[in-house]
């Protein structure tokens, strides 16, 4: 089974074709990192998965369902509101700016999706807020509002948000941008306890030596369209591709 | 100084004066959701009648709106049924100031909306919330703050602003003492009547204020 499929995936912003025609497959348990010069696509493509930007053409399946499939911008399945609410919650999103609710407590901020789009009871939410909390690291700052916390601490909140509505799969639009260089490490260290357990992640990332070290699978993308991918081996150390390789040395 | 009859006519004044200001902040808040959420909505005619209503009640003044529901309504009624009736003169004021209200506050909340950051409704979505969701729960409870002093500053303004009801045969605050001025020849009765409003708008003041410090407790 394959739990992230797009086939022939256009995405356009007016004028401006941002993905053009992208094919990618994610199996279970997968960590896929996604590098790429800023305007390749990265980001656009994740939030195509969980329809914050509805695609252009193409395909969509989650978990070998078909959640969009459109045409020269219009649906050619009916997209009921119901079924995509339900996809969105088996993808968790982490945002580059956190985005954390800012007028609710760091317990608030967990438990609220689950309450109200899963309607779960309440001791139920919080004890496994309290727990995923924990396993970020910020159990002593539950009451705590966000504006208190530092960027590496509200990242890690987002983290243990996104897990609280019981993700199959967990995106990561660069995590770690916004953040000051001393706050990089703890959150990557979040996400590698992720990866040892088993999540299958799609993370976009200007983290080279974390792609290195956690990926099964880098995909390099450019001009909108996946210019190389393999283990991180092959693509990071013996790319290929010309423009791979002159990326890589602008960056590292 | 004042008689009992100018004492109980100058409270009588001053609750007329509070309870349509009071009525109008309250329908005006409430009812203003509604119309700005229609301006914010992709509904071409849910945008449309939102625009329409806040144009025209924002660009035609109150005093000629109130004039419209007091005198002219029952006139037209009349040339219709040929049955003649009389609109409450605090009904008609009552809904003169509520519709107006509604339409200014309209677009103060539309804006504040607006003003929050967009990342706010993605993560919601990202969560699974619907829009209506992500508006009740996350939008709209952010914009409290930012609602307060300008929500302030639309009740201290339709205070004042009731003086207009004198024209509809009420007695506010304004026209009571002013009655009396006339009557006396004695200008004091107009040091009472700034004395009462400013008494009023200084509360307003100092429970906004206190109400804003108070909502902003998460900005730490």
């Amino acid at each position: 089974m394959s739990m992230v499929k797009l086939v022939n995936v256009r995405k356009s912003f007016g004028d401006l074709e941002v993905l053009k025609g992208v094919n990618l497959e994610v199996s279970q348990g997968e960590v896929v990192c996604i590098i790429g010069a800023s305007g390749s696509g990265k980001s656009t493509m994740l939030r195509c998965l969980n329809h914050l930007e509805r695609i252009s053409d193409g395909e969509i399946y989650i978990e070998d369902v078909l959640s969009d499939k459109r045409a020269n911008n219009k649906d050619l399945m009916k997209i009921d509101p119901v079924t995509v609410q339900s996809l969105c919650t088996d993808l968790g999103m982490v945002f580059q700016n956190f985005n954390l609710f800012p007028h609710l407590t760091v317990l608030d901020n967990v438990t609220i999706a689950p309450l109200i789009v899963k309607k779960e009871d309440k001791k139920v939410a919080e004890t496994r807020a309290l727990d995923l909390l924990s396993m970020v690291g910020l159990f002593e700052k539950k009451d705590e509002y966000p504006s208190r916390l530092s960027g590496g601490q509200q990242q890690r909140v987002a983290i243990a948000r996104a897990l609280a509505m019981d993700p199959k799969i967990m995106m990561f639009d660069e995590p770690t941008s916004a953040l000051d260089p001393e706050l990089v490490g703890e959150v990557l260290a979040t996400m590698r306890q992720l990866a040892e357990k088993g999540m299958t992640m799609l993370i976009v990332t200007h983290e080279i030596g974390f792609a290195r070290e956690v990926a099964d699978r880098v995909i390099f993308m450019d001009g909108g369209v996946i210019c190389e991918e393999g283990t991180p081996e092959e693509v990071l150390l013996n790319p290929k591709e010309e423009r791979t390789k002159s990326f890589l040395n602008k960056i590292l | 100084m004042l008689t009992e009859i100018q004492l109980w006519a100058i409270l009588n004044g001053t609750i007329v004066t509070i309870e349509i200001a009071l009525v109008a902040i309250v329908f005006g808040a409430i009812f203003g959701v509604i119309v700005a959420l229609g301006r914010l909505s992709k509904n071409k005619v849910a945008n449309g009648l939102s625009w329409f209503y806040i144009w025209f009640f924002r660009g035609t003044p109150l005093l000629l709106q109130l004039f419209i529901i007091y005198y002219a309504i029952p006139i037209i009624y009349l040339d219709a049924t040929g049955i003649t009736f009389e609109v409450n003169p605090m009904i008609a004021a009552f809904v003169a100031f509520s519709l107006n209200a509604t339409a200014y506050l309209a677009e103060i909340i539309r804006a504040a909306i607006e003003s929050i950051d967009g990342g706010q409704m993605e993560a919601a979505k990202a969560l699974g919330m619907s829009y209506r969701q992500a508006m009740t729960k996350i939008i709209i409870p952010q914009t409290y703050k930012r609602l307060v002093a300008p929500l302030g500053n639309e009740l201290i303004m339709l205070l004042k602003d009731t003086s207009l009801v004198s024209t509809i045969a009420l007695f506010d605050l304004l026209r009571t003492t002013k009655t009396m001025a006339s009557a006396t020849g004695s200008w004091i009765y107009y040091i009472y009547a700034a004395a009462i409003y400013l008494f009023l708008t200084t509360i307003i003041q100092v429970v906004f204020d206190m109400m804003e410090k108070k909502l902003g407790i998460y900005e730490r």
